[in-house]
């Protein structure tokens, strides 16, 4: 079993790649190439950095079309997309909104602009511009998810069968099983109560509103905010959604944090888990595969 | 330098703020004039294609080909070049694509001779990695084939294209330093260096650098760039080099060390000292040229000098942005410096907003358009390459071995 670590996307992707049918050489090869491909990504999208492609096109894009490449164009067309099936949740310009309530260090009560919407996307052409002045992007609710699916298609290319990728223990891609057997066993939430879920061949993303928060007019603000208000999300304290793609989970977990209840909008093929004042609740077609800490199965819309 | 140009130097750099004032070249603006109508290809779509790809897309160049021999790397690289033709060989992609203008190219090492012989010989304009080729004789025949070439051709030694190693050479050369006394560098990473193949021939093609036959090591594949800079920072080249090597960490079959330290001794007496690890990561890449009045460390995208106590101010100090190092204070290189400051942007400045390799790249493109002459040459990078190779022999053989570039010439 071979493990490897790196510092990307401020949080720590960790993989582990266990196929017993491979040497401890080629394991370590593939994995850091993967850990490459993450170190890449985390270049291309960071905010932070004014020379990542990302920044490039928030300079540029509001006031000349900028000329992208595929990869770019397919992430921001599928945030496009989970943008409209989300109803407007999930909306990866809410930059300057989160800027507005001090959730950047900044000072809090300045002007935002945000919304998809001012956001045009020209496929053929792979040109991209902003229809609005100030409108900025940041995948920080989808980079994961989506380098974690690279990363693991990577691994897959070279046949690895077995592996676990996760980045910063929310979001978690799961190849085949672990020599033990029986799936990768992942605790949702850091909490004593949060379930657990078996996972094999599947996504896993974990979504909270807790953890970096601002104090505006003396109340609490959770880094989760709704883009079709403009305000804090009031929604369940936790989120987790199982899927074939990370990104579409980490996209969807972050959404159900503002929408409050899974949607009849989400994909048939998703399991959600949402921690609401009733309790855990679960609803998708893997609901057998969360369990209760005590082990027992946590079934369709029923609670722990 | 005379005393006159040494006091003209600082009163220019007054404010503190280290002035390089010919600097657009920061780069926050994006696309030079008229590289989007320059046909540019890219042989080589592995790691460094990749980024040169990505690159080349900040600087707002279209990339019309990619060409690479394997295709998962080929499709890898035409879905970075938004829009690329792929072809799986030089030979196809410079018959069927006679538009090209331009090729950059990002082959293994041992290949570059020939890729590099083939599209100078079609008219093309270059951009070569480095190190140049893993012999001399190759070194040799790609300079003699640049010669040749009325077109523009660049090798990417990155160092002398990055506006904060322009900088900190410029404070260098007005004697900041004073005498010099030692120089060190090291670039350390935790990496096996080995690429996942599944079958004999993809492990040959994509592990060349642990081939023994073919390899230049640690000390030609990495060092090659570092060397360079102190090259161009001295003025001049060492005569001999001791080494030695191990593998401390990747003890799976290879024959190439994953540790290497060499000693580089210049005709004046002074020594440069040299390591690389692909077992540690600490400190990553770095030059330090220590001297009696400061020292400077360089390390690609930030720069600092390290005043001694007793040696004089000059009075822009006081003003300058500093950074704590345990015990010692570096005073910031900020490249772009006096126009930042004047903007009251001047913390911006602190670490480059692009990589080394763009601005290599924005070096070559600018040579095209205006027919200049590229910050780096051909020449300059077979020499740099050249001490890389002494260097791998060094630490294989554990002799002292002299640096000669009569082959070269």
């Amino acid at each position: 079993m071979v493990r490897l670590a790196t510092e990307a996307m401020g949080t720590r992707f960790e993989l582990v790649l266990a196929d017993r049918r491979r040497d401890e050489s080629f394991l370590r090869a593939a994995g850091e190439e993967a850990v490459a491909l993450i170190q890449e990504w985390h270049q291309r999208l960071s905010v932070f950095d004014a020379g990542s492609m990302l920044s490039v096109l928030n300079r540029t894009a509001g006031s000349e079309r900028v000329r992208v490449d595929d990869e770019l164009m397919e992430l921001l067309a599928a945030c496009a997309r989970l943008h409209r099936a989300t109803g407007g949740a999930f909306d990866v310009t809410v930059g300057p909104l989160m800027r507005r309530w001090g959730l950047r260090g900044d000072q809090a009560g300045v002007d935002a602009v945000w919304g998809m919407d001012h956001v045009r996307l020209d496929r053929d052409r792979r040109a991209v511009w902003f229809a609005a002045a100030g409108v900025e992007l940041d995948l920080g609710g989808i980079a994961k998810g989506h380098v974690l699916d690279l990363a693991a298609e990577l691994l897959r290319e070279q046949e690895i069968q077995s592996a676990l990728l996760h980045g910063g223990t929310s979001t978690v891609v799961a190849i085949g099983e672990p020599p033990s057997g029986a799936g990768w066993t992942v605790r949702v939430a850091p909490l004593p109560d949060a379930p657990v879920v078996v996972l094999r061949d599947r996504a896993l993303s974990a979504s909270a509103p807790t953890g970096r928060m601002a104090r505006v007019e003396g109340r609490a603000v959770g880094h989760v905010l709704d883009p079709r208000t403009g305000e804090p999300a009031c929604g369940p304290s936790h989120s987790a959604v199982l899927a074939d793609s990370a990104r579409d989970a980490d996209a969807w977990s972050t959404a159900l944090l503002v929408l409050g209840e899974r949607p009849a909008t989400i994909p048939a093929t998703m399991t959600t888990l949402l921690a609401t004042a009733a309790g855990w609740q679960a609803a998708g077609p893997e609901t057998e595969h969360f369990r209760r800490p005590g082990d027992s199965s946590l079934g369709e819309g029923r609670s722990a | 330098m005379t005393e006159y140009d040494r006091r003209r130097f600082l009163t220019q750099a007054a404010g503190g703020l280290a002035a390089l004032s010919v600097l657009p070249e920061l780069g926050l603006a994006r696309v030079p004039s008229r590289s989007e109508g320059l046909k540019v290809a890219v042989v080589g779509a592995g790691r460094q294609g990749r980024a040169i790809l990505g690159e080349l897309g900040k600087l707002g160049v279209s990339v019309a080909a990619v060409c690479d021999v394997d295709q998962r790397r080929l499709a890898s690289g035409v879905r970075r070049a938004s829009g690329a033709e792929g072809f799986a060989s030089v030979d196809d992609l410079l018959s069927r694509r006679p538009d090209i203008e331009a090729v950059a190219i990002a082959t293994p090492t041992p290949t570059h001779r020939a890729v590099a012989e083939r599209v100078l010989e079609a008219g093309k304009h270059v951009y070569l990695e480095c190190p140049l080729a893993h012999t001399v004789e190759d070194c040799a025949a790609i300079a003699a084939a640049a010669r040749a070439s009325a077109r523009t051709i660049a090798a990417g030694l990155q160092g002398r294209a990055n506006p904060v190693y322009k900088l900190a050479r410029t404070f260098y050369r007005t004697d900041a330093i004073r005498d010099l006394v030692a120089i060190r560098a090291q670039q350390n990473e935790k990496t096996s260096w080995r690429t996942a193949a599944r079958d004999p021939a993809r492990e040959r093609a994509l592990n060349w650098r642990l081939d023994p036959e073919v390899t230049i090591g640690l000390a030609g594949e990495w060092g090659t760039q570092q060397f360079d800079v102190v090259h161009w920072y001295v003025g001049r080249y060492p005569e001999t080099v001791r080494g030695s090597g191990d593998i401390r960490l990747h003890d799976d079959g290879r024959r190439i060390h994953d540790t290497v330290a060499c000693t580089f001794r210049f005709a004046d007496g002074a020594d440069f000292q040299y390591s690389a690890t692909l077992a540690n990561s600490f400190e990553g890449a770095y030059e330090v040229f220590y001297g009696s009045n400061s020292a400077i460390k360089l390390s690609w995208s930030h720069g600092w000098m390290f005043k001694e106590a007793d040696s004089p101010r000059q009075g822009w100090e006081v003003y300058a942005n500093r950074q704590q190092f345990h015990n010692d204070e570096g005073i910031t290189l900020i490249a772009d410096a006096t126009k930042l400051a004047s903007q009251g942007r001047l913390q911006e400045g602190i670490g480059l907003p692009y990589s080394s390799l763009y601005y290599a790249l924005a070096d070559w493109i600018t040579s095209i358009e205006e027919g200049t002459t590229p910050s780096c040459s051909i020449g300059e990078a077979a020499r740099a390459t050249a001490v890389g190779i002494a260097a791998h022999q060094a630490t294989v053989t554990g002799d002292e071995v002299a640096i000669d570039f009569s082959a070269l010439t």
